[in-house]
């Protein structure tokens, strides 16, 4: 990996801040429209004391693992099915291509006129936004399966599901992580613009109330709480998997 | 008692639109506990008869005996060990060994006695908690046959397993699968194109020609064991043998 770039990091990060409360000062913008870094800090630390922020923060992680889960399973199984039964890859197959080129955002009037201003609605909308990232990627996970693996497996009796449980999906897994790790990515741009439009609980809301009460504070420490959240799943929890099951499966 | 008979097998290949005729009516029989290595120029289609006695695929004409039935499908009695091993890398070697009898539903512990057998048998309980990834590439082939007896198969079937060990690997491997063979009487059928390999290992070394194959020349060798490489009283065979193999790789490569 060579060099650590760790000190470059964070004196790039404290130059931002720097730079953004000496704009701030010199006063091109007046406070209300470009608030300094210490005015942010101080929102989020009003938004942490009473609550709200953890409460936004818990509401929208809510709807997104629910969201998520649904989204792993359905495009799971999907998945499986388009790679191994070719009729179900060249009618659903074709849809599923389609339906992946519509952003999560468009499906959220369809999502309100079925669910109406609810928990269910904005999942649908998480779900539906990361399905068929899972469910492309298990395909091409399995279409990807070195046929040996299952002609062996078929060969010392392994038959049907323990087909699927022992070695399709073993096999495909680190194509499928790939595909949660973007799931995941989709589910979270589509829970928070849903929040938004919803304006119904949660950091979308959050962000979306800011805005009506003309305090950009809020909003930009909303989308930094947003920015850091992605950030910490993305590079701890998703990289880590994915490292551990190159490593394990031998491709790294 | 005959294991094994493969009558008049014929197996096409389409290739870029036109028919490729890969085994053109191949016989053999095969008696229990015999180890039968086939030998032919690359590309010749043992390796696909090997898969066509696995059932791992149809022949267009002929029948594959097995026990006097007509083989129809993939079944534990003929195991098949594959060139690259085709182990598990999702599963630790104790687990790619059990995984047969774990899907014949055998519990755990029973398990763990059978495939601690043969793990021991092919000198792998120190890796048994290791990863495949872990492994070179000759203890990856231990793994394979490994897994292959845990089957407690009636036939072997192994194509080239040991085309990509380095020589000093092989050598130890082919004392130990003689071992293997007459400690658990298997009838094992060889894929090789190693004419050293085959004459070491074989009660019998079948010739394959060029494509459309069929067995040229089959020859008895009932020299002593345990037999090594460097046998002289080898060498006489594995000159009639090359004198056969020989003309029909020259054919392959025109």
């Amino acid at each position: 990996m060579g060099k650590n770039f760790t000190p470059h990091r964070i004196a790039f990060y404290v130059g931002i801040i720097v730079i953004w409360q000496i704009i701030s000062m010199v006063g091109v913008w007046p406070d209300n429209i470009f608030p300094s870094p210490y005015e942010v800090a101080e929102d989020l630390a009003y938004s942490a004391a009473d609550g709200s922020l953890f409460y936004g923060i818990a509401t929208s992680m809510w709807r997104l693992s629910i969201g998520l889960a649904i989204a792993i399973s359905g495009g799971v199984v999907l998945g499986i099915f388009m790679a191994r039964v070719e009729v179900i890859n060249q009618t659903v197959g074709s849809l599923v291509l389609g339906l992946q080129s519509i952003p999560s955002i468009a499906w959220v009037p369809l999502a309100i006129l079925w669910f109406g201003l609810t928990d269910g609605g904005i999942i649908f909308v998480t779900a539906i936004g990361a399905i068929f990232a899972v469910t492309i990627n298990t395909y091409t996970g399995v279409k990807n399966i070195d046929p040996h693996y299952i002609e062996a497996a078929r060969n010392m009796g392994a038959k049907g599901s323990q087909l699927i449980t022992a070695v399709l999906i073993p096999a495909a897994f680190p194509y499928m992580i790939s595909g949660f790790k973007q799931g995941w990515a989709f589910a979270w741009r589509g829970v928070i613009g849903a929040e938004i439009l919803f304006s119904f609980l949660g950091l979308g809301f959050l962000l979306n109330a800011g805005r009506s009460l003309n305090d950009v504070s809020q909003v930009i420490s909303i989308m930094i709480v947003i920015m850091v959240i992605g950030l910490v799943i993305d590079t701890v929890v998703f990289k880590k998997l994915e490292n551990k099951v190159m490593s394990r499966w031998g491709l790294q | 008692m005959t294991k094994l008979e493969a009558k008049n097998i014929v197996k096409h290949f389409s290739h870029e639109s036109h028919k490729l005729t890969a085994l053109d009516g191949i016989n053999l029989k095969v008696e229990a506990g015999d180890f039968v290595c086939l030998v032919g120029p690359s590309g010749c289609g043992k390796s696909t008869f090997l898969r066509i006695i696995a059932g791992l695929e149809k022949p267009d004409e002929g029948q594959i005996m097995f026990d006097g039935h007509p083989v129809t499908e993939t079944s534990p009695e003929r195991i098949m060990v594959f060139q690259e091993g085709a182990l598990f890398p999702w599963l630790k070697v104790q687990d790619n060994v059990e995984f047969g009898l774990k899907m014949a539903g055998i519990p755990k512990e029973e398990r763990a006695k059978i495939s601690n057998r043969y793990l021991d048998m092919m000198q792998l309980t120190k890796f048994a908690n290791s990863y495949t990834y872990q492994l070179s590439t000759g203890m990856k082939q231990r793994v394979a046959i490994a897994r292959a007896l845990v089957m407690d198969p009636d036939v072997l079937l192994m194509d080239e397993p040991f085309a990509s060990l380095d020589a000093q690997t092989r050598d130890l491997l082919l004392v130990e699968m003689q071992l293997i063979w007459e400690k658990t009487k298997k009838t094992i059928l060889f894929v090789t194109h190693n004419v050293a390999e085959a004459a070491v290992l074989g009660t019998k070394i079948a010739v394959f020609s060029n494509r459309p194959s069929i067995i040229k020349k089959e020859f008895e060798n009932n020299f002593p064991r345990p037999r090594v490489t460097e046998d002289e009283s080898l060498l006489k065979l594995q000159q009639d043998i090359l004198a056969e193999l020989r003309p029909e790789v020259k054919k392959s490569r025109e």
